[in-house]
């Protein structure tokens, strides 16, 4: 500890006199009734002495919103440049092409950190870059609970990469070599990868073009003796597209993906390994949302099984408005069949395009959205309309030929009994077989269409205002269809719903949704309004309602009632004392109300309060998701400041 | 308790050892990659005169607003060797629209990528937007996070204060 200390002070003291320095504070701490607790604390410090840099960053948080409880540096890097060499040691962040190969984030809000502990080495010469890197990596990913990680797929890695810049283009060569010890549901694995790719990119005046290919082999350790070798696992492949055209002021850009690290008609789980690893973080070809409720509705990417396209139009239109429109569909790379309830059988779909194939689980979205400023620009605005369609999961699918077996007999002896004859004997003189259309098909699928609208007025004495709207309706349902519903195992083929008529074809649509009373509720609406006055560089208010009619799972209950939702609902009776505040009125059920004040303590210091409460769902950033438990009644502090 | 008191110790000796200016910190020569395919570095566009810099991406809603006011002031004050980088932050999800959004909003400042925040960790512009002005000899004179309409009056009067014009409040005075 001593000679920590010491380090440090002769450090600063010695090289004080070229030493620069910039650092960044952020605090957050929340409580509410639900124990949802957290105390989140990180120093950011940068350090820059001639050609050495260095980033330390310390952390105490306990707990964390997401993440383990830490006390401790988590994350430090020196750099030393010197003419062409770079030289790096700690914790390295970096990223090849498009990232179809390696990319590397620290992404605090869905706790996805990839980033490698160990040492990096560059050269550049013209327009000629070499780098190489090596570490170790451990990349946590979540189980059931929302906050705490609990999978552990650690990395002993070393990657190459090569890149050429010449006047309009640009290529690059990448290798990446992975030992993995993979934590399953119970116990591990042992795999190698080898992933090596190549992207290349041109830029014209009026386009430009990126394409990136990366192909992959994994291997694994079947048996722990020494020297047993490595068996073949996976192989799979990654492309990525992207031509943009541009005319003037408009331009489209147009994105193509194949990602085939694996094969399935389901989520893949920890045990399915072997597959994309935690470094490859790619395009995922869906609108990244800025509204909370398209948010909510995004689309969970499967980066091992997925093509699909992507076009987006944006352009000037008269009275200095904006346009823009966006279109993808994307799906599995295959149909599958269940020829049982658990035996699937894929089939590649031809050709380059994403499938509609409700088995291949397409994904439809397309969003148009008008932007512009008014009023000598003191008025923004914009509209939006957003819609997808979205085929969930696959329960049976069946879609073939089933066989009618009917048996003729003929009776070949019989005897005369009083006057009555009475067959004795039949034979069976031959079978007639019909084939019939059979189709056993369930899936669930949700499909969405969200209007956000945002005006913001900005007077002329520093004040301003903006209110915002988004109106959402949203439909879960399970669709099944067909003539035949489960598969019967003792007799090996589906059931009929009607034997005798193997033309009776249904279609049942079960929606999802339930509202208070439990009850089925075929269209899910939800509200958010929000409401912000701020006076600049001073302070801002925002009130946030957000209100739905149906839930998505389990009945949720608020049992507090807050003078926050008291005042937003105008219940007087909760302030004149004549309200049961443990027996909340039905009124404030299914809404989240909250209220936070920023403030600007300087201009790098910044204090936001936050009281009330916020719906919990499914968040996503840079192609990784979450579910983020709900936030009931309860108060967030965040403190930031950079220095 | 050992490593708090190690942070904080380092904390301290750097806030009193470090460089005493009396207007600010120097800014790291990073080197930027445009959004043309060019390579420059943070002192090449500091030949000229002052820099703005601002971190943004093509999802944050108050960088857009801040937008269009900083390209006004890049083009009001270049004829003062004054400029403005956008250092962009978006990721692969959505680099491949930046080109897009820029030109169908017809911006002339400089548009700069860091599609994995190296440079953002580096200057603490993690939070979007995060403005810095930064004088012609590299020296940080203005840091700012967020963005409310209305700001715009004293991104400018900073501009101006940096470029020795008068500033707003005092022409007022005058």
């Amino acid at each position: 500890m001593k000679k920590v200390v010491l380090f440090i002070v002769s450090v600063t003291v010695l090289f004080s006199n070229d030493l620069d320095y910039n650092a960044s504070i952020v605090a957050s701490y929340g409580d509410n009734y639900d124990f949802y607790s957290y105390s989140e604390n990180r120093l950011d410090l940068n350090l820059f002495y001639k050609d050495i840099q260095a980033w330390i960053q310390y952390e105490y948080s306990n707990p964390p919103e997401v993440g383990f409880p830490i006390n401790d540096i988590r994350k430090f890097r020196i750099e030393y440049e010197k003419d062409n060499f770079t030289l790096k040691l700690g914790d390295i962040y970096e990223i090849w092409g498009r990232g179809l190969a390696f990319n590397q984030i620290d992404d605090q809000t869905t706790n996805y950190d990839n980033g490698t502990r160990g040492l990096y080495f560059g050269y550049t010469n013209g327009g000629l870059s070499i780098s190489h890197l090596n570490g170790n990596s451990d990349i946590w990913y979540f189980g059931n609970d929302l906050r705490v990680p609990y999978f552990k797929n650690s990395h002993s890695m070393y990657g190459n990469q090569a890149q050429y810049d010449w006047d309009i283009f640009s290529i690059g060569l990448t290798q990446l070599h992975s030992n993995e010890t993979h934590q399953k549901y119970f116990g591990e694995a042992y795999v190698n990868h080898e992933l090596k790719g190549i992207y290349g990119s041109m830029m014209l005046a009026n386009a430009d073009l990126f394409l990136e290919y990366v192909d992959k082999k994994s291997t694994e350790k079947e048996n722990l003796f020494p020297g047993s070798p490595f068996d073949t696992l996976k192989n799979g492949y990654g492309v990525y597209g992207n031509l943009n055209i541009y005319l003037g002021n408009w331009g489209l850009t147009t994105e193509y993906k194949r990602y085939v690290f694996d094969r399935g008609h389901g989520d893949f789980t920890a045990d399915e390994y072997g597959n994309r690893i935690g470094f490859q973080m790619m395009p995922t070809l869906g609108r990244e949302q800025n509204t909370t409720l398209l948010g909510r509705v995004v689309h969970p990417y499967n980066y091992n099984d997925e093509r699909g396209v992507q076009l987006s139009l944006t352009g000037p239109l008269p009275f200095g408005l904006t346009l823009l429109t966006q279109y993808a569909h994307l799906s599995r790379n295959d149909t599958w069949q269940s020829i049982t309830t658990f035996d699937w059988e894929n089939k590649h779909i031809d050709g380059f395009l994403p499938g509609s194939n409700e088995s291949s689980l397409p994904f439809w979205e397309n969003y148009q959205e008008i932007s512009g400023f008014a009023l000598d620009d003191n008025l923004y605005f914009r509209f939006g309309r957003g819609n997808n369609k979205d085929v969930m999961k696959t329960i049976r699918f069946f879609d073939g030929q089933g066989l009618s077996i009917k048996e003729n007999w003929v009776y070949t002896d019989s005897v005369e009994w009083q006057d009555e004859w009475f067959y004795t004997d039949s034979s069976l003189i031959g079978i007639d077989t019909t084939k019939y259309k059979l189709e056993s098909k369930m899936w669930q699928e949700v499909s969405s269409i969200t209007y956000p609208f945002e005006l913001s007025y900005s007077l002329n004495n520093g004040y301003s205002f903006k209110i915002g709207f988004e109106y959402q309706e949203r439909k879960k349902k399970n669709v099944s269809m067909g003539n035949a519903t489960t598969y019967n195992a003792s007799d090996s083929s589906w059931t009929l719903v009607n034997p005798t008529n193997p033309d009776s074809f249904f279609v049942i649509y079960e929606t999802q949704y339930t509202d208070w009373n439990s009850e089925k509720i075929k269209t899910q609406f939800n509200r958010m309004i929000t409401f912000s006055l701020s006076k600049a560089s001073k302070w801002s208010v925002t009130i946030n309602h957000d209100q739905s009619n149906a839930f998505d799972g389990p009945k949720t209950v608020d049992p507090y009632y807050n003078p926050l939702e008291a005042l937003i609902f105008g219940d007087l009776k909760y302030f004149t004392g004549n309200r049961n505040k443990s027996a909340p009125p039905l009124f404030i059920q299914q809404k989240w109300v909250s209220a936070e004040l920023a403030l600007n303590l300087s201009e790098s210091q910044r204090l936001s309060i936050m009281y009330g409460s916020i719906q919990g769902g499914l968040y996503c950033s840079n192609g990784i998701c979450r579910q983020i438990a709900p936030f009931n009644d309860g108060i967030k502090l965040t403190y930031s400041a950079i220095f | 308790m050992k490593n708090i008191l190690i942070v904080t110790l380092l904390c301290f000796n750097v806030l009193l050892f470090a460089k005493e200016n009396e207007s600010g910190n120097l800014i790291p020569d990073l080197k930027i990659k445009l959004l043309n395919g060019k390579t420059t570095s943070i002192y090449d566009l500091l030949e000229d005169g002052p820099l703005m810099i601002d971190f943004w991406a093509t999802w944050c809603k108050p960088c857009k607003l801040v937008m269009k006011h900083l390209d006004t002031y890049h083009q009001t004050y270049s004829e003062n060797g004054f400029k403005v980088l956008m250092i962009n932050q978006d990721t692969p999800r959505s680099i491949g629209k930046v080109k897009s959004f820029i030109r169908s909003k017809n911006h002339q400042f400089i548009v700069a990528l860091d599609p994995n925040q190296k440079i953002a960790k580096k200057l603490n512009g993690l939070a979007m937007p995060t403005l810095i002005l930064v004088a012609q000899d590299g020296t940080i004179k203005w840091r700012h996070q967020g963005y409310m309409p209305g700001e715009e009056v004293e991104i400018e009067n900073q501009i101006k204060e940096i470029l020795g014009l008068n500033t707003e409040a005092e022409s007022k005075d005058s």
